[in-house]
């Protein structure tokens, strides 16, 4: 046999030779043009594929799968357009080709799925055609960044929650009451007095919403009392309430969206790690910025950015003068706080004199009929400026002093609106206490009922008294009581009656016109419009002519206006969206008592969009520190929600509190505004649902039902902080990781250091592997019993003999008897070990060794396949090191020039057949080589790897390449080569000694995956990627009779199918770093936020105890090694890389086996096993 | 395919035959030069806008012209849709100025500079650039082989909360 192997070798070693050279030109043009595509290789490969696929049904479905997945994700891959299209062609046509072999029915099915989709998105295309401003703000966007940007996007979405608004009040109030409501002029309070009549239609009573507007429907006050109203019988009053509700309600559920949209978006960025300068450098660029303009001061920006993250850095432990800063920043906030308490005293200052100046005055100017509004919108206009001088003083981090800017001014609007809407309702409380029909709701009110029930008592006036009499039905025998009482008391204080006919005047005036409601409303509606009158006139004012000045007027100005004094208005984003917030916050406040508002503020947010779009594009220059666009969203949102939140509570308040106007509104006569529903449900549902409504507001249920809702609550925080706990678990085990790669890191310089010295005794060195791969051979007769646990000696034995004395043993062995064959070498083997152990070798050689944990404990099959799994983890760093170790040039030379024996190895293996054929089968499909194609024909797997590994080789590639590049420029082309024909050489001359040429392929066979591993771990990791993903689906098509037979077949596949998904959605993550592995899984799977730690931590368990016994004797430095090494695999994505492999091998074999013999049962399985478990470990070594 | 598709498609096109001059839009496949590239306002005031050409640039004289192709690369790569791994892997490439699949001193010092040009008061000292570098290979090299490799640089971005809305170009 093995002369034989040796002859095939030789002829063919030109052969392979010559192709090599080809192959290698091909590697350095593809190194030397890192990111260029190889296209050419994988198409041939592919069609190749094609004509190698079987008519094996569930191979056949396998691929196709595995096409869709191809089509699916083309998008996600960097490649050129070019590669695409031909890879999805190519994708599609077997797709096609093969789809229409299998079920019928499926292949609808996918057609349906796919017109489905090509549907939605058709429609979903012409939906985004409809969305408003788009090309606007992608304008603005490409000229000023996605910051200011932003600012357009949220106010569109603004706009978006108006229009639903609008519609809901619009539909359901205005229009019905428009249409089947008492029209103008009938009742009296849709009609004008008389003595407003004739100013109804003067510019400034329309101006201050009086006269025809007063008494229109964009009024709470117009809207009828009738409970029904129309043919129809709508209930108008009811709708009034029910969508005054909803409005809230719907506004509250569109914010909670959005936000929890948002920080679901955000959730990447929510950890704390924080990458300050990185991103400040590699994030610093907007691209969208194609304004010259906007791009020098983006760029000055991030000059200032990059300086003062230097210097805070510089100055990170210094501290400046602290007394003076604290000072300054006490004295600023008392600047900021007295400038808001001044700011709500001065309205509510307003708001009183208002009050007063219209008791006072018939008639008022226009200048005190606006004064409120006014007031109000210089102050939310003004105060935001004088913060930001203020915030000079404090000398804060600019991000900082912009927090403390939007915080400040957050309140001062709030504070704006607050205390308008108090003084408003206090005012309202004057109004409706002026009435004297409240009983008694609220204490003062007993003040004013002695004032008003003295003209009644006297019957001065007949249109009082009816009022009074028409109330006095309502009233109880209690308030006349106090009615009286008062009566007595107010006759008694002669003092009183002076005031009396001034008040009484008022009464007449506030009986006729005694809407709060509409009042309010009014006010709301004003504050709006001159709010937006001011917005309209400092942009044109601030931004537009100042703009024009500076642009115009600065060559004949003996400054520069562009850069010194008056500049370019800037476009403050956070302010500007604050603005946007307040408004929104004005309107939720009005919405109930002017239903119109919303249509309103539709209309000024349009305004608003064009006037600032047309602004920012013409006169603005972006805001220099530029608030964080993605980030603040949510900020925004936030702080919406908040404002949501604050300006309902006045509503509501009201709502609860006050009793409604007597004479206007559609809950007139009503004691409470809320009634409504309690009247509702009591006289128009029948009568048991009252009786059902009954039942579930007593508090028999309603306090359950809290209960129910606090122990909700209570649950959903406790899940949350139990959340919050494992994430910062996860988050600590990935520090904990990271030092440890860190280690690792050092480790492998300190080996890199030793390496020189390595060179010098190549020989032993060489020895060593083969050792290694010995041990490898060793594990196919493992499963006859607990035999191996002897193998693991075999490990560490060094010399070049017992290597092939264990490799031929374990060739022979695999007939069957492997237990007593393996048994004399095993003990021979140990004893060579000391001497022959090269310093930087030691590590590699104790981490392969406590890396194979031949299971003392595991016996059986099972066991194999467990410490499989395991120990390929532990395998893998060996790899990763060695490749460092071995870089040196002398390798390199040696192994051009011996190449084509590996070539040739493979061959005489493939001729060998049975399951020899198979692994090397393996081998060659991890060689990214042309030979490949020669040997696919028989398998299928390579196709995988062959349309999919080139571009990540060619990404990772470079890496390597520097690495090595110093040592040896030309051996680039093809470093994978390097190793194994190293390998080859020591073999060959094994060889010699042995005569076996079984032995040297199936050495050939073992290196060829460690010296890719070595080269390319982030290649092989990609592969293992695929695999694992063939595999899954193997095993739950094909594997049935191999799990029956094996248990911890199917243990392995659960964790496989914990590792599925996330190697799924990270095959982005090419990369070894295993960080950064882990990173991404936490991300992206969410759901099964653990799986990965458990199960490394899992592994660790397992490898812990089985390396220890074995290595009792030398337990000293390479237990400890071997100990970190395992849990180094955690860490780096070897060891997913490396169960990779397994999996394939998996799939190879049960490949084969098909192939052979598909009927075979639970013997033929154990067989598969045995060989399995074999090609596992060549594979890993 | 879509509508919205196309009107891209189209408008991708109007502009880049606009960049042709007359005789060169008879040819079949013809490539822009980078000059003529970089004329696109879009382009122009970008830092980067050398690199992005050589980036998405097929010619083998190395020249950064772009075919029709090639531009379409380009603006699949910036667009709304891209995932943030195209990008980051593009931002990588753009930024790796010497193409040798890292991120190593020279490549971050050239790529500080085109940030914030060439001018002496803008200029970072080589002092404020050497810490800068320090500081960044600080934060992303993780392998602490000096350099940041596409992997580490892609985990660096992954975290950014602004990087996928700002590494767009919109024709």
């Amino acid at each position: 046999m093995s002369t034989v192997s040796e002859s095939v070798v030789g002829s063919t070693r030109s052969l392979s030779a010559a192709k090599r050279h080809k192959s290698i030109r091909k590697n350095s043009r593809r190194i030397y043009s890192a990111y260029q595509d190889n296209q050419g290789s994988s198409d041939d490969q592919d069609k190749e594929d094609e004509r190698a696929d079987s008519n094996d049904p569930e191979e056949m479905f396998q691929n196709i799968q595995y096409q869709k997945e191809i089509i699916a994700n083309i998008r996600t891959r960097p490649w050129p357009m070019r590669r695409k299209l031909k890879v999805l062609k190519q994708a599609r046509e077997i797709v096609l080709k093969y789809e229409g072999r299998l079920t019928r029915t499926r292949g609808y099915q996918t057609a349906g799925a796919d017109l489905l989709k090509k549907l939605s998105r058709v429609l979903y295309n012409i939906l985004v055609l409809f969305i408003p401003w788009e090309v606007r703000i992608k304008k603005i966007e490409s000229h000023f960044g996605s910051g200011v940007a932003s600012y357009f996007i949220f106010l569109r979405w603004l706009f978006g929650i108006n229009i639903v608004l609008t519609i809901m009040t619009g539909a359901f109030i205005v229009l019905p009451e428009l249409l089947a409501g008492a029209p103008f002029g009938t009742t009296r309070s849709k009609t004008i007095p008389k003595e407003h009549l004739a100013s109804a239609q003067d510019l400034d009573t329309i101006w201050s919403l009086g006269g025809y507007l007063q008494y229109s429907v964009l009024f709470y006050g117009y809207y009828g009392r009738l409970r029904k109203i129309g043919s129809a019988g709508y209930r108008l009053p009811l709708a009034y309430f029910l969508v005054g509700m909803a409005v809230f309600a719907y506004s509250f559920i569109v914010l909670l969206r959005k936000m929890a949209k948002n920080s679901r978006m955000s959730l990447a960025s929510a950890s704390d790690e924080n990458f300050t300068f990185c991103w400040r450098v590699f994030c610093a660029w907007d691209y969208l910025i194609g304004n010259p303009e906007a791009a020098e001061s983006k760029g000055a920006a991030i000059v200032n950015n990059i300086r003062e993250a230097i210097v805070e850095e510089q100055e990170k432990k210094k501290d400046t003068s602290l007394a003076v800063l604290i000072s300054l920043r006490i004295l600023a906030n008392i600047l900021v706080l007295l400038s808001l308490a001044g700011s709500i005293y001065i309205i509510y200052f307003v708001v009183d004199r208002s009050q007063k100046l219209e008791q006072e005055k018939p008639e008022l100017t226009l200048w005190e009929k606006n004064e409120v509004s006014v007031v109000v919108s210089l102050i939310t206009m003004i105060a935001p400026s004088a913060f930001e001088l203020v915030a000079q003083l404090e000398m804060y981090h600019p991000r900082t002093s912009l927090r403390f800017q939007l915080a400040r001014v957050l309140v001062l609007y709030l504070g704006n609106l607050y205390s308008l809407i108090i003084a408003l309702l206090d005012k309202v409380n004057s109004m409706s206490s002026a009435i004297p029909l409240s009983p008694g709701n609220w204490s003062e009110s007993s003040s004013f009922l002695a004032t008003i029930s003295q003209p009644e008592g006297n019957s001065l006036s007949t249109l009082v008294s009816e009022i009074s009499v028409s109330e006095h039905r309502n009233i109880t025998i209690a308030t006349i009581a106090t009615v009286l009482d008062v009566r007595n008391t107010s006759t008694s204080g002669s003092g009183v009656i002076s005031n009396q006919t001034s008040l009484f005047e008022k009464n007449i005036r506030s009986q006729q016109d005694p809407c709060w409601e509409t009042y309010v409303g009014q006010e709301m509606l004003k504050l709006s419009i001159i709010d937006m009158i001011f917005t309209v006139a400092s942009i044109l004012l601030i931004d537009f002519i100042r703009g024009l000045v500076v642009r115009y007027l600065s060559d004949c100005c003996c400054w520069d206006l562009e850069s010194k004094f008056p500049e370019y208005g800037e476009f403050k984003i956070a302010e500007n969206v604050l603005h946007l917030i307040y408004n929104q916050g004005m309107i939720w406040m009005g919405a109930f008592f002017s239903p119109c508002l919303p249509a309103f503020n539709v209309l000024k947010l349009i305004g608003l969009m064009y006037l600032r779009s047309w602004a920012v594009l013409t006169c603005n220059v972006p805001h220099q520190q530029v608030f964080r666009a993605s980030r603040s969203n949510n900020f925004y949102v936030a702080m919406l929600l908040f404002m949501l939140f604050l300006c309902m509570l006045p509503t509501i308040f009201a709502i609860v509190r006050y009793r409604p106007s007597q004479h206007c509104g559609p809950f007139s006569g009503q004691e409470k505004i809320y009634d409504i529903i309690s009247e509702t449900v009591a006289n128009d549902f029948p009568l048991w649902f009252s009786k059902v409504m009954s039942y579930v507001t007593s508090p028999v249920v309603v306090l359950p039902a809290l209960l129910l809702l606090f122990m909700l609550i209570y649950y959903l925080q406790a899940i949350a902080r139990s959340l919050k706990f494992t994430n910062n678990q996860l988050r600590i085990q990935l520090q904990t990781e990271r030092t440890e790669d860190k280690k690792k890191v050092f480790q492998l310089a300190a080996a890199r250091l030793q390496a020189p010295e390595a060179d010098k005794k190549p020989d032993q060195q060489e020895s060593d592997v083969t050792s290694q791969e010995a041990s490898i051979h060793t594990p196919s007769p493992r499963r006859n019993g607990s035999i191996t646990d002897f193998n693991s000696p075999v490990h560490r034995g060094n010399s070049i003999h017992t290597i092939t004395q264990s490799a031929s043993r374990a060739e022979l062995s695999r007939g069957g008897v492997a237990g007593s064959v393996r048994s004399p070498a095993v003990t021979i083997l140990p004893k060579h070990r000391p001497p022959e152990h090269t310093p930087s070798r030691s590590d590699t050689q104790q981490f392969s060794q406590s890396g194979r944990p031949p299971p003392p404990f595991l016996g059986g099959p099972s066991g194999s396949c467990r410490s499989k799994s395991y120990h390929h983890m532990a395998c893998s760093p060996p790899a990763r090191y060695s490749d460092h170790i071995q870089s040196d040039p002398l390798y390199r030379k040696t192994l051009r020039s011996i190449h084509p024996m590996e070539a040739a190895g493979i061959i005489s293996a493939q001729s060998y057949g049975g399951r020899r054929g198979h692994t090397t089968r393996y081998v060659i499909v991890n060689e990214h080589d042309p030979r490949k194609k020669l040997l696919r024909s028989a398998t299928r797997i390579p196709r995988h790897f062959l349309m999919e590994e080139p571009a990540e080789i060619l990404e990772l590639y470079p890496r390597n390449i520097k690495r090595y590049a110093p040592r040896s420029a030309h051996h680039q082309p093809h470093p994978h080569r390097s190793h194994p024909s190293q390998q080859h050489l020591s073999e060959e001359e094994e060889e010699e000694e042995d005569g076996k040429g079984k032995r040297r392929i199936s050495l050939g066979k073992a290196h060829r995956p460690r010296s890719l591993s070595d080269l390319h771990q982030p290649a092989h990791f990609y592969i293992g990627d695929r695999g694992e993903r063939h595999r899954s689906k193997d095993s739950r098509g094909r594997y049935g009779v191999h799990e029956e037979d094996e248990e911890e077949d199917g243990e392995e596949e659960i964790d496989w199918g914990d590792l599925e998904p996330h190697s799924r959605s990270q095959s982005n993550v090419r990369g070894a770093d295993s960080v950064l592995v882990r990173n991404r899984r936490h991300i992206h799977s969410p759901g099964r936020p653990c799986p990965s730690p458990v199960r490394s931590m899992h592994m660790e368990s397992h490898v812990k105890p089985k390396t220890r016994p074995k290595l009792e004797p030398p337990l000293t430095e390479s237990d400890s090694a071997s100990l970190a090494s395992s849990s180094d695999q955690q860490n780096s994505s070897t060891d997913q890389y490396i169960q990779v492999i397994h999996n394939k091998d998996h799939y190879l074999k049960s490949e084969a086996r098909q192939g052979k013999q598909a009927k075979k049962k639970s013997k033929a399985s154990f067989d598969l096993n045995v060989t399995e478990s074999k090609d596992l470990v060549y594979s890993n070594v | 395919m879509s509508m919205s598709f196309f009107i891209h498609l189209f408008s991708a096109h109007k502009r880049f035959t606009e960049l042709l001059t007359k005789d060169e839009k008879d040819l079949p496949n013809n490539r822009v030069p980078m000059e003529r590239i970089l004329t696109l306002p879009e382009l122009k005031s970008n830092p980067f806008r050398k690199r992005i050409c050589n980036v998405f640039s097929t010619s083998e004289y190395k020249d950064g012209g772009l075919t029709f192709e090639d531009f379409l690369d380009l603006l699949s790569a910036f667009s709304d849709s891209a995932t943030l791994e195209i990008k980051s892997h593009y931002a990588f490439r753009i930024f790796d100025f010497d193409d040798d699949g890292t991120l190593d001193c020279g490549d971050l010092e050239k790529l500080v500079n085109c940030l914030t040009g060439e001018t002496d008061d803008t200029r970072l000292t080589p002092e404020e650039m050497r810490q800068l570098i320090n500081n960044i290979l600080e934060e992303s090299d993780i392998d602490k082989d000096g350099t940041v490799n596409l992997s580490e640089f892609q985990h660096v971005i992954s975290r950014s909360p602004d990087f996928v809305s700002s590494f767009k170009i919109v024709l």
